[in-house]
């Protein structure tokens, strides 16, 4: 995009970012390619199993963009050199938060040290293949939320990582995410000051609990529109558990979950908080108060309301524009384009959405030096 | 401003035995409760959604707390609206978890009887 009213400049006089895509899944081309980083123990587990967490729907559209393929007929997202001339140059996004791809529900995998292990080599295939081939990369470490102990070590072995911005695990789950047994996680995360976040898709899989608390949707789409569900339950879970209160710094991250459910989710939060304030006695203040201060979202897929000012309604009645980031989901079917999927929101806050609040959020503050094209070998 | 009026609404005596009473001055219900050994006089009308507020029950409540910490308190200081259960602070009026507040009068015991300013 070459929208220069976009472009600000930074106390220092560099330019800021313009665009930070908060959700772009890399892939790993071949098994193959996590070997090296792989105690060969697991080597054949990985190989005939692969990440192993079972079940998900049939889509008529491939969960991948059909014109993502890579130049050399590599899986869609799994060449960094491609992904940034097909995706990061088109659109003039300067950096990409890197979300991982068929590997996120390892938390699902009924083994934990399988899950743990596929974890570690995954963290070290990503900095070596994405974050050191340029530094529009930005990285997630991956963690196996069913073994909090160990994904607290992990966050520890990988946090001196400067391009690792944050934590990421599936949203699929065993139990909400407030709960006390995930807190080792929240706290590593607070020690490096990163922000955690819960990434949809696995519901239902592996050991995760049904999609729904009456079971399973019968089709995809049906599945697919009510996965907001789940995190309004962990948002809520994250706030009565006292999460905000214990990790006061600490911000999550609820990628491409929607946004229009969180006035609802906030107002009957607040309604029931202010007759049971005694059932949760370390809150100190109304929960729409944790959630705006602690959670963020990503824009994709937005909500399409027919009446453009709908949406500017919803962000009203959030009342927190720092809260949202503009995400694509590049390269999945439900991709959102940055050149058309913000039009509906209202000028100010789209400019946030595009740069600033990822900006403030990840500590992006100034664009990646390099040219087009230019990824290291 | 109108000025005040003193009413005699009740006696000391029972208000000890029957533990709060609910009084009548000319339209408005007022219940009296006395808290900490004084008396306190409240409009019987939750600030929430209109219930008779003072007809809840008078209890304690827990402390804010740090995570996980459980610590009663307030024994007997607090007025637990019955219908949504808004906890309202007997000493202040103040719900404890917002900003409202009960309408509150001035009462005063004189001689064993209770007199409220309205
Ligand atoms: S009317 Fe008193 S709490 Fe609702």
């Amino acid at each position: 995009m070459t929208d220069s009213s976009r472009i600000a400049q930074t106390e220092e006089g560099a330019e800021a970012p313009r665009i930070i895509d908060a959700d772009v899944h890399n892939a790993i081309g071949h098994k193959d390619h996590l070997l090296p980083f792989l105690p060969k123990a697991f080597h054949e587990q990985w190989l005939r199993g692969g990440p192993g967490y079972g079940g998900g729907y049939y889509g008529n559209n491939s969960v991948n963009r059909s014109d993502a393929v890579t130049d050399t007929g590599g899986a869609p997202g799994s060449d960094p050199l491609f992904l940034k001339k097909h995706h990061l140059d088109r659109y003039g996004i300067d950096y990409a938060v890197l979300t991982g791809s068929g590997i996120l529900g390892i938390s699902l995998n009924p083994d934990p040290d399988f899950g743990n292990a596929v974890a570690s080599a995954y963290n070290d295939w990503l900095v070596e293949t994405w974050l050191k081939a340029s530094p529009q990369y930005k990285g997630s470490i991956l963690v196996n939320h069913s073994d909090p102990p160990e994904a607290a070590k992990e966050i520890e072995r990988m946090a001196r990582h400067k391009d690792m911005v944050q934590v990421i695990m599936c949203s699929g789950s065993r139990q909400l995410f407030g709960q006390r047994v995930f807190h080792p996680i929240y706290e590593a995360a607070a020690r490096h000051n990163l922000p955690v976040a819960i990434h949809p898709g696995t519901e239902g899989r592996g050991i995760a609990g049904p999609p729904t608390p009456s079971g399973h949707p019968t089709r995809y789409l049906e599945w697919h529109n009510i996965l907001p569900t789940n995190y309004m339950a962990h948002v809520n879970s994250l706030v009565c558990e006292g999460v905000f209160e214990k990790f006061p710094e600490m911000v999550f991250v609820a990628i491409e979950g929607g946004l229009a459910w969180l006035p609802h989710l906030m107002w009957r939060m607040d309604k029931n908080y202010k007759g049971l304030r005694d059932t949760v006695p370390w809150l100190k203040k109304l929960p729409s108060e944790y959630i705006r201060k602690h959670i963020r979202l990503t824009t994709q897929p937005i909500e399409e309301p027919e009446r453009k000012d709908h949406l500017n309604a919803i962000f009203d009645m959030i009342d927190a524009d720092h809260m949202v980031m503009f995400s694509s989901d590049y390269p999945h079917w439900d991709f959102d384009n940055p050149q058309i999927a913000l039009q509906q929101i209202r000028k100010p806050l789209r400019d946030r959405i595009f740069a600033r609040n990822a900006m403030d959020l990840y500590g992006l503050h100034t664009r990646p030096q390099v040219g087009e094209g230019a990824v290291r070998a | 401003m109108t000025t005040k009026t003193r009413h005699d609404v009740a006696s000391l005596e029972e208000l000890r035995e029957k533990g709060r009473l609910i009084v009548q001055v000319g339209k408005a219900e007022i219940g009296l409760f006395e808290v900490d050994g004084e008396v306190r006089a409240w409009r019987n009308l939750c600030p929430h959604a209109f219930a008779p507020v003072c007809e809840g029950r008078v209890c304690g409540t827990r402390l804010a707390s740090n995570v996980y910490e459980y610590v009663y308190g307030r024994d007997q200081e607090i007025l637990r609206c019955p219908w949504h259960g808004w906890e309202f602070d007997l000493k202040t009026g103040q719900h404890l978890a917002g900003e409202q507040k009960l309408r509150g009068y001035k009462a005063e015991v004189e001689e064993g009887r209770v007199y409220i300013e309205m």
